[in-house]
């Protein structure tokens, strides 16, 4: 009952997909080729807390020899990257039909994602979800992790939520997205194709959780001594933060939160529905239990710009809705007054008209972390997503680098010529200056 | 004077001594307004009337004196500011492990009536929670707790015998870090409870250290991870003990001003990662006294002041036999400045992750670039420099940059692309040892290699080339100086100016020192001599 098939589509999405379904074995006590760990469960089942088998049914799908295999599907227009993972370290475990890849890639183009490459392989993508789906009791809904700067990730994506919303209507969908990062940028064209693809699956996506590259190598750069910070050490921190947020899906018992739940909570209008996610603590590995933060402290760092996976400033905008996820060893009493602490601390201003303030959860297993990895492995850790108008910022800017290109209509051949017209790139700018209004028309008072 | 603590447990769970003192409360572990201190007197303090406790701070500007009041020493402190008195019943002697948990994780002594969470309100809306009852329910399952935090919890001893063990057997790792222990007695009477213990941390504590008699040093038969960061355990504190802990695998001992005395000949001999940053008086030489730990994988050095290693019992290019199983070595935040430090750590046999940042050799003016590929050129089996994992390109890139960068010292030093001739001096290898290995694997440095780049001035492009007629023996050898970029047409209308012949029937070609016998052609006019690769010193041949 309530399975969610995630979905990995281009090299961000599939990289990404890697680094997540390694911490999730991690978590379940999965080894690399599907079996669960038994070897100490032993020991203690008497006196074990509920089982957590039945748990890793909503991500994972118990063969008849006993093995465990993920409900995902990772797809590329090129094989590159997903050749990565049918040799890497994980391939026993991921069924050879999860593993789909075409042979010529989008090359950063919206276009090619979408209409020339892409729909070649649209259809054997879909079968496959299909397959996928059969195997679930009761589909709750798909998670999507993609980029919005590359041409499958973009292109393609938007074709596939499209088809996705007709096939399986009712079914929530999540985004987990890379954000083009302000002023790191891998393609020229990512304002386009980042535009080109939120016009179109904005109505198709309940939440989006963005993560830009930019916040997430600052970060890397200033906590985790990491001199030049690698796309693993990147995706590493993406999977915790993903992990935290599946976390209460994964799990049985605490918290029953299904996918609704959170759209319930954090969007208040089909549109606004991308919340800025924190994470906290983050601390180097090679200083592993030379600090122990306590429920004040992560709750406190969270709220510090500096531990956000997005860049904007939310201390200049106004909060619709907050949820904090913590994990681990915490105890409601600690968080009653950590949060009553951060009240008195930061100026955080709602907005009027909602209801809902702070939605606060507790899952009882431990952060983990893989072993090797840069994140010292702590007792207890938060995720914060919270939606605010200050996001809007973020589009802002993309906005801004969108018009210097169209202005002059620079690059607008490469999209011309797979099929595109002019007239789209206008009505996708239009509809992102809708969404900057919208939100700050929800930050206005009453 | 019997004494009495009853558990007397107030709404801010505090303990009061409900008794007069008796000297069971020297040497007890204490906090005050969340500041910890240690019992060093109790009694009368004339002229003021009362009982009076006289404690040391653990933070030593925290108090009035040094033990002494009006003259008389009541008790002795480290620093002249880290004593004070205090009555009695300000003082938290803290509670035993178990109320500790009660306190944390189930509230067992509210009343039930309030059905209804405490709700918080932020910014005019209710803060909501979820399950939060259902959190509490699952905690106060004592017996079913495995991790178990007890940071700050003022806990003090195990309380009464057994008691542990019958509530909650299964904890398989503990956090009692900063908390009022305050021997190794009382930790040994908790932990021997726990069967299934695996990690226990016990930073912040003072524990006094068992006194010399061998036995009442308890074992631990699961235990995995043990954390003794800030305790002021000394290091022969550690090996007494650490007959205890037969299956232990990692140690952490930050922060404890730790000297390592002794070799751990028996014990510690199972302990993959050893954590020891911060102690800023270990020395080379100490290190030398854990270098034949069997299985030490990992070993934190960060911020311990070290400024240079030497394995003796390995020459230049050998490997060392200490250390034979480290992988991981982290020297972050140390006094490195010399290369040679480097050199040594080549001779580790098994390390291929280092971290060495903000170090003087590191840091500074220094290209940052440049200094990584030489960390990276001179320790061969590296595969990871500063969490950033060495690909073969980069391997590749940065030996042979390291290779052309030296390649001049090394020929100075005697070094010569001949085999036979090449020997360059102990000097040099002791600074460069990987140098010879780096020669064989790609080859030794051409001079064209070596030559350092010219400033690129007019003068430097110049040609000093001697201009020969072939067929003219009666004309003298002349020199001239021509700039590598002038074509080989104006070459000839130079030399045809020069000897009254016409340019079209003029044919140059050149010859060089370095190729003798050989003569090349200059045929086409439109290429400048550079193309040729003309060089200087080389010679013209004109002949018409």
């Amino acid at each position: 009952m309530r399975e969610c098939l995630s979905i990995h589509i281009g090299q961000a999405g599939v990289q990404i997909g890697g680094a997540c379904w390694e911490l999730y074995c991690l978590e379940h006590g999965i080894q690399p080729d599907g079996v669960v760990l038994d070897g100490g469960q032993d020991l203690l089942a008497p006196a074990k807390t509920e089982p957590t088998r039945a748990s890793f049914d909503s991500f994972f799908c118990e063969t008849r020899a006993g093995k465990y295999v993920p409900r995902a599907l990772f797809m590329d227009l090129e094989p590159t990257v997903v050749d990565g993972v049918r040799a890497g370290s994980y391939r026993s475990l991921f069924h050879s039909e999860q593993l789909v890849s075409g042979k010529e890639d989008a090359a950063n183009n919206y276009a090619r994602g979408r209409y020339s490459v892409g729909p070649e392989i649209l259809d054997l993508v879909l079968e496959r979800i299909r397959k996928l789906a059969e195997h679930c009791s009761g589909l709750q809904g798909f998670l999507i992790f993609r980029s919005f700067g590359g041409g499958t990730g973009s292109g393609f994506t938007s074709l596939l939520l499209e088809q996705l919303s007709v096939e399986y209507s009712g079914k929530t969908k999540l985004d987990f997205s890379v954000y083009p990062a302000p002023r790191i940028s891998t393609a020229v064209v990512e304002p386009y194709n980042s535009i080109l693809t939120t016009h179109p699956t904005i109505e198709h996506v309940d939440c989006t959780f963005l993560v830009d590259n930019e916040a997430i190598y600052n970060i890397c750069h200033g906590k985790l001594d990491l001199e030049r910070p690698s796309y693993a050490s990147i995706n590493r921190l993406i999977s915790q933060a993903a992990s935290s947020i599946t976390a209460s899906l994964r799990f049985e018992g605490i918290l029953n939160v299904d996918l609704i739940e959170f759209q319930t909570n954090l969007v208040p209008y089909p549109r606004i529905h991308f919340p800025v996610t924190s994470f906290a603590p983050i601390l180097s590995a090679d200083s592993t239990h030379h600090k122990e933060p306590s429920v004040s402290d992560i709750t406190a760092a969270c709220f510090e710009p500096s531990h956000q996976l997005v860049r904007c400033d939310p201390r200049l905008g106004k909060y619709v809705a907050c949820c904090l996820l913590y994990r681990g060893d915490v105890v409601p009493k600690e968080v009653n007054a950590a949060i009553a602490a951060t009240k008195l601390r930061n100026s955080i201003q709602f907005v009027d008209w909602c209801p809902t303030g702070f939605k606060v959860g507790i899952n009882d297993r431990p952060p983990r972390e893989v072993p090797g990895g840069d994140l010292a492995e702590v007792q207890r850790a938060v995720c914060m997503l919270s939606n605010s108008t200050a996001v809007a910022e973020a589009w802002a800017r993309l906005g801004h680098k969108f018009d210097l290109m169209f202005a002059k209509r620079a690059f607008l051949h490469w999209y011309i010529r797979e099929g595109m017209e002019e007239g789209e790139f206008a009505e996708a700018r239009e509809d992102l200056a809708v969404l900057e209004k919208d939100y700050e028309e929800m930050g206005r008072s009453l | 004077m019997v004494f009495d603590i009853r558990s007397h447990i107030l709404d801010s769970g505090y303990v009061i001594m409900n008794s007069t003192s008796t000297s069971d409360v020297i040497g007890r572990r204490v906090e005050v307004n969340g500041e910890h201190a240690t019992v060093r007197f109790s009694g009368l303090v004339p002229p003021v009337a009362g009982l009076w406790l006289g404690v040391e701070w653990d933070n030593p500007e925290r108090g009035k004196h040094d033990g002494s009041h009006e003259g008389t020493v009541y008790f002795k402190c480290r620093h002249p500011t880290a004593g004070s008195f205090i009555r009695p019943h300000k003082v938290n002697f803290g509670v035993d492990f178990l109320t500790a948990i009660k306190n944390r994780y189930v509230l067992e002594d509210e009343p039930k009536e309030e059905e209804t969470e405490q709700i918080v309100i932020i910014g005019n809306k209710p803060v909501e929670t979820i399950g939060f009852d259902s959190v509490i329910k699952q905690q106060s399952q004592l017996s079913k707790l495995q991790d178990v935090s007890l940071r700050n919890c003022a806990v003090n001893g195990a309380g009464d015998k057994g008691e542990i063990a019958k509530a909650c057997p299964n904890i398989r790792s503990i956090d009692l870090s900063k908390n009022l222990l305050s021997s190794w007695e009382e930790v040994i009477d908790i932990a021997d409870q726990l069967k299934h213990l695996e990690v226990l941390n016990l930073s912040e504590n003072k524990l006094t250290s068992p006194s010399s008699s061998p036995s009442p040093t308890g074992t631990f038969p699961t235990l995995k991870v043990l954390v003794l960061n800030r305790t002021g355990v000394t290091w022969a504190e550690v090996l007494r003990c650490a007959s205890g802990w037969p299956v232990l695998e990692k140690l952490y001992l930050e922060s404890n001003n730790i000297i390592i005395s002794e070799r751990p000949t028996d014990v510690l001999q199972t302990v993959k990662l050893l954590d020891l940053s911060s102690n800023q008086l270990i020395d080379e030489n100490q290190l030398f006294l854990i270098a034949y730990l069997p299985r030490l994988e990992q070993l934190i050095l960060s911020d311990i002041g070290i400024s240079s290693i030497h394995f003796p019992d390995a020459g230049i290019g050998c490997k060392t036999s200490m250390f034979p199983s480290l992988q991981y070595l982290v020297l972050n935040d140390n006094q490195i400045a010399q290369w040679s430090f480097m050199n040594e750590l080549d001779k580790l046999q098994s390390l291929h992750a280092l971290s060495c940042t903000r170090n003087p050799l590191t840091e500074g003016s220094k290209d940052a670039q440049t200094t990584r590929q030489f960390i990276i050129a001179r320790i061969g089996q590296l595969r990871t420099l500063n969490k950033c994992a060495i690909e073969p390109e980069e391997r590749r890139g940065a030996e042979l940059d390291y290779r052309k960068a030296f390649g001049n010292e090394w020929k100075k030093a005697g070094g010569h692309q001949d085999p036979e001739k090449n020997r360059p001096n102990e000097e040099f290898l002791a600074a460069h040892p990987r140098y010879q290995a780096l020669c064989l694997k790609y080859g030794a440095p051409e001079d064209g290699e070596l030559k350092t780049q010219q400033p690129f001035l007019l003068k430097n492009q110049l040609l000093t080339l001697k201009i020969k007629y072939p067929n003219q023996h009666d004309q003298k050898v002349i020199e001239k100086q021509l700039p590598d970029s002038m074509t080989v047409q104006k070459v000839k209308g130079l030399l045809s100016r020069l000897l009254k012949v016409p340019v079209s029937e003029l044919l140059l070609s050149y010859e060089s020192p370095k190729m003798p016998g050989k003569e090349v052609e200059l045929e086409n006019d439109l290429q400048p001599l550079r193309f040729y690769s003309v060089e200087n010193g080389d010679c013209l041949l004109v002949r018409w």
